[in-house]
């Protein structure tokens, strides 16, 4: 055996060991993470985990999600209007009614009692975020762009973290939860057997308001601003009670605006089994919500208190006694509906509205099916490929084979390696990648039957074939790659992974096709002075 | 073996038929396309909501229907799928007019609501919907095994593998039939098979999978699938033109993957078959595959042309085909042998990728020869015919229409 023939087989050895051994590695880390027995994990598990299973393999949810971040900025404008209006009812500044024309503005119409030279002051220390412009009698007030556009990132951040939150504490693995663009939320949650819940689990605003109930619960709207003269007095509002099962007629009450407590002021959350049965979730107070609950409890036992979630009343308790630091929202829970509003109660309230844009649900079953029938396929495929080479090539044929083989090994190897996703389409891409690698030998098998036919000696004929089919080779690997890499430039998710899987299986099968067949037929014929014939 | 041992085709000779035939198969894939049923867009593109489910038994359709009626989506299309075994449906709901609303629930809640008295005892378990996580904490509540006062068990970790075998159990038979079917699941107790059986009941139906695609991202995803398809063709346009500096071969080349990504979207479009991510993801792969066919001819063109020896081209590219014809369809039927393969085992979403690639393949082995080299010769031909005409002078020097350059080449032969 020649120096250089030994050298080439050292290197083949090397790289397909290395791929080998890259992939096990990267099946017993991956296993290692699942694995709750004891010990490390078998080798079966490790090769069975080599290679990340996308969502369509696995089953799982894709959600991407926009941020009604609009939502913030009403909140803020709200906020805004409610300061402005304590201001001048603290500083003795009289002013008209507000009215809200748009999302992010506001109008306080001035009397001639009003003293405006105060108002703007005021406006100027207090709303520094706003411009105040004067049309017609009203100042109008206008959020601006800058503060606008803080509020509407800050609105989103605060989402990614609160979605996180939610995801941990209720336990996925590997879940993937990024912002996208502006006010979009991409989450990716392998592995989910019941997406109904998760979805209702992120989505949920949770935004809990104890306020003061002054009337109801009625059914009956007008009853409940009879005693207002049939107005919604200015520091009241009208919420509508839960829809409970069973029950026949929604309800209104009509409570105080400003909340006594909001989540805000929730240090935890537990969901609680009551006596009586059913289920409930207690909550706890931090420092400052337990000041604020145990005055406003204090100061009206006997009343009635509305526990209000994403604007509806869950439940209106009567204040039996002073209260400290915790209470319970009551309801028809189940189980896991008790122990999910705990959970986001504690990861806290969403700063805005969620909605879904897309959503893409794999079930385990499917996903497991898809796998199956991705195998059986590739695995008769690459079955009919072989055959058909074997038979038209003979003995080369099967030095085509067995470059074909490495380079599934190999191929296998690289995307663990490179942590790449396997698909369904990307299994389809990886048989498909064998097709094609197929072609390659072809080429090089087809130059060396010419160059056989035009009069030249076997070992001359292979070498002259290699060479003359390298260009071409090339040639053909760079228009399939070129356009893989469009693919994964355009790609989502399964079809990424396909654009992945072609691209690594090309670039290996230049490497198998030229490098090892080529180093196959040295070691057959390379140490014989001489050949009579080729089998091919 | 040999199928092919030097063959000498003139096929060249029958170019004008095969241009023929070209312009056939892209009107008859145009008239898919826009007169006869139009490209039918996958919800990817069109956006809406498409859900499969599984039943325990064969569904009747109708009832579905009905059920869904109620839950007022607008247009609702349901058909079974896969093999009849199996009772899966799908469903599939247009695009609503408000973005946001989650059809897939709402869909899934009608259902329910429809097929199942009462909508199900909230209080059991549902054997065919709930998760790992109801099972095992419902089940460590319950304690059927009674392992409060044995050491030797971790309760929430005991019951959490009991979950798991019973959610394994379910992904492979697909769904629970009766409560019966808990007796077949592997590892479980008969204290817990007991509870179970009194405290769950098998849902109407497992869903197996749930898409919803919202107007934006739909449009989203129309534009950046035109986008990769026009931009990797721009992107061959680049490679050939580098690789072999010539106007006519390029144009060849382009002309060819046009060609077949036309033909094949036209014929996909008669077929009725849908067109989603996955089909362009083949689409793209067909673009590669097709430039790759065309340059392996193209190469055996230049290297042929090297030679000292004066051949008119006609007959350089005759050879250069029939010299890598046994290549052309060996790689072709080595690739064709794996499409059938996805075709008839690869299941449902594999199943139209196969055949965008069955009949790319077959389309562009076939415009390799008779439209990328076919152009080359016309350009030639034509060039060489100008450039006499251009000489004398005499006439208006307008480039002879197609149907002339037809004429004089079959009176030449």
């Amino acid at each position: 055996m020649s120096k250089r023939l030994r050298w080439r087989l050292f290197l083949i050895f090397l790289v397909v060991v290395g791929m080998v051994a890259g992939y096990v590695a990267m099946g017993y880390s991956n296993a290692r993470r699942e694995w709750i027995g004891p010990g490390k994990p078998p080798l079966r598990e490790a090769l069975k985990k080599g290679i990340k299973l996308g969502l369509d393999l696995r089953g799982g949810i894709h959600l991407v999600l926009q941020v009604n971040t609009i939502d913030a900025v009403k909140a803020e404008r709200d906020d805004a209007a409610e300061q402005l209006q304590t201001q001048a009812r603290e500083q003795g500044i009289t002013i008209g009614p507000v009215e809200f024309p748009g999302d992010h503005s506001f109008t306080v119409a001035v009397t001639p009692q009003t003293d405006e030279r105060k108002l703007d002051e005021s406006a100027k220390r207090f709303l520094p975020d706003w411009n105040a412009t004067t049309a017609g009698g009203k100042w109008v007030f206008t959020l601006k762009d800058l503060s606008r556009r803080t509020i509407e990132d800050n609105a989103v951040a605060q989402a990614v973290e609160t979605i996180r939150n939610r995801i941990d504490e209720f336990g996925v693995a590997e879940p993937l939860i990024a912002r996208q663009g502006t006010d979009r939320i991409l989450v990716q949650l392998p592995g989910i057997d019941d997406p109904k819940r998760v979805k209702d689990l992120i989505k949920n605003t949770a935004f809990l308001e104890l306020k003061l109930v002054q009337g109801g619960p009625t059914s009956d709207r007008t009853a409940l601003l009879a005693p207002h003269g049939g107005q919604v007095p200015a520091n009241m509002e009208i919420v509508e009670g839960a829809v409970v099962a069973g029950q026949r007629e929604q309800v209104y009450y009509l409570v105080l605006k400003s909340a006594v407590i909001t989540g805000r002021d929730l240090k935890n959350a537990r969901p609680t089994q009551r006596q009586l049965g059913g289920n409930a979730v207690s909550f706890f107070l931090n420092a400052a919500g337990a000041e604020k609950f145990a005055a406003a409890t204090g100061a009206n036992v006997g009343k009635q208190l509305a526990i209000i979630l994403d604007k509806r009343v869950k439940s209106s308790p009567t204040i039996n006694e002073q209260i400290h630091d915790q209470g319970e929202i009551t309801g028809s829970f189940t189980p896991e509906e008790a122990n999910d509003l705990a959970l986001v109660l504690r990861a806290g309230a969403l700063p805005a509205g969620l909605t879904y844009l897309e959503e893409r649900t794999v079930g385990p079953s499917l996903g497991l099916d898809s796998i199956k029938k991705g195998i059986t396929a590739s695995v008769t495929g690459a079955l009919f490929v072989f055959v058909a080479v074997v038979l038209y090539y003979r003995l080369s044929g099967l030095n085509a084979v067995l470059a074909l083989i490495l380079n599934a090994i190999m191929l296998l190897g690289a995307m663990a390696l490179f942590n790449a996703t396997l698909t369904l389409p990307g299994i389809a891409g990886f048989i498909l990648t064998i097709g094609m690698a197929v072609d390659s030998n072809v080429l090089i098998f087809e130059r060396i039957r010419e160059e056989l036919r035009a009069g030249r000696a076997p070992k001359t004929a292979i070498d002259n074939g290699f060479s003359k089919a390298f260009a071409t080779i090339i040639d053909t690997h760079l228009t399939v790659i070129i356009s893989a890499i469009f693919l994964f430039q355009f790609g989502t998710g399964p079809v990424k992974g396909f654009a992945v899987t072609l691209i690594l299986g090309l670039l290996i099968s230049v490497f198998t096709a030229v490098f090892v067949s080529h180093t196959i037929f040295e070691l057959m014929y390379g140490r014989r002075q001489h050949i009579d014939a080729l089998s091919i | 073996m040999e199928l092919f041992r030097q063959t000498n085709i003139d096929f060249l000779r029958y170019k004008w038929i095969a241009i023929g035939a070209s312009w056939l198969l892209i009107a008859i894939g145009l008239f898919a396309i826009f007169v006869q049923k139009g490209l039918k867009f996958g919800i990817d593109f069109a956006g809406g909501t498409q859900i499969a489910v599984r039943f325990a038994e064969r569904p009747d359709l109708d009832r579905l229907r009905d059920v869904l009626k109620s839950a007022n989506l607008g247009d609702t299309g349901i058909q079974r799928y896969g093999e009849p075994e199996r009772n899966q449906v799908l469903i599939r709901v247009q695009q609503q007019k408000t973005e946001g609303r989650d059809v897939s629930h709402d869909v899934q809640n009608a259902l329910r609501a429809g097929l199942l008295p009462g909508g199900g005892d909230p209080a059991k378990i549902d054997l065919n919907r709930d998760g790992k996580d109801v099972f095992a904490a419902r089940l460590a509540a319950a304690d059927p095994d009674a392992t409060a006062g044995r050491p030797d068990v971790v309760a929430p970790q005991h019951y959490a593998t009991i979950a798991d075998q019973i959610l394994s159990y379910r992904a492979e038979a697909g769904i629970f039939g009766s409560t019966a079917d808990l007796d077949k699941v592997p590892g479980v107790s008969v204290a817990v098979r007991n509870w179970l059986k009194a405290n769950s009941y098998p849902g109407p139906f497992v869903l197996l999978s749930a898409e919803n695609v919202g107007p934006q991202v739909g449009a989203d995803l129309r534009k950046k699938a035109l986008y990769a398809v026009v931009w990797s063709i721009v992107g061959m346009l680049i490679y050939i033109a580098i690789r072999f500096r010539s106007l006519p071969f390029g144009v060849g080349a382009v002309v060819a993957l046009i060609h077949d990504t036309l033909i094949t979207v036209g014929l996909l479009a008669l077929f009725g078959r849908e067109f989603n991510l996955v089909v362009v993801a083949a689409l793209l792969t067909l673009i590669g595959y097709s430039v790759n066919d065309t340059v392996v001819v193209y190469d055996r063109v230049r290297e042929n042309q090297r030679t000292p020896k004066k051949e008119a081209l006609e007959s350089v590219i005759n050879r250069s085909i029939n010299q890598t014809l046994s290549r052309t369809i060996l790689t072709a039927g080595a690739t064709m042998l794996v499409c059938l393969a996805l075709f008839f085992l690869g299941g449902e979403v594999l199943n139209t990728f196969a055949l965008t690639l069955i009949i790319g393949i077959l389309i562009g082995t076939y415009s390799s020869i008779y439209v990328a080299a076919a152009i080359v010769v016309i350009w030639k031909d034509l060039r060489s015919r100008r450039k006499l005409q251009v000489v004398p002078a005499a006439k208006p020097a307008a480039p002879p229409p197609p149907a002339a350059a037809k004429k004089k080449k079959s009176g030449r032969r």
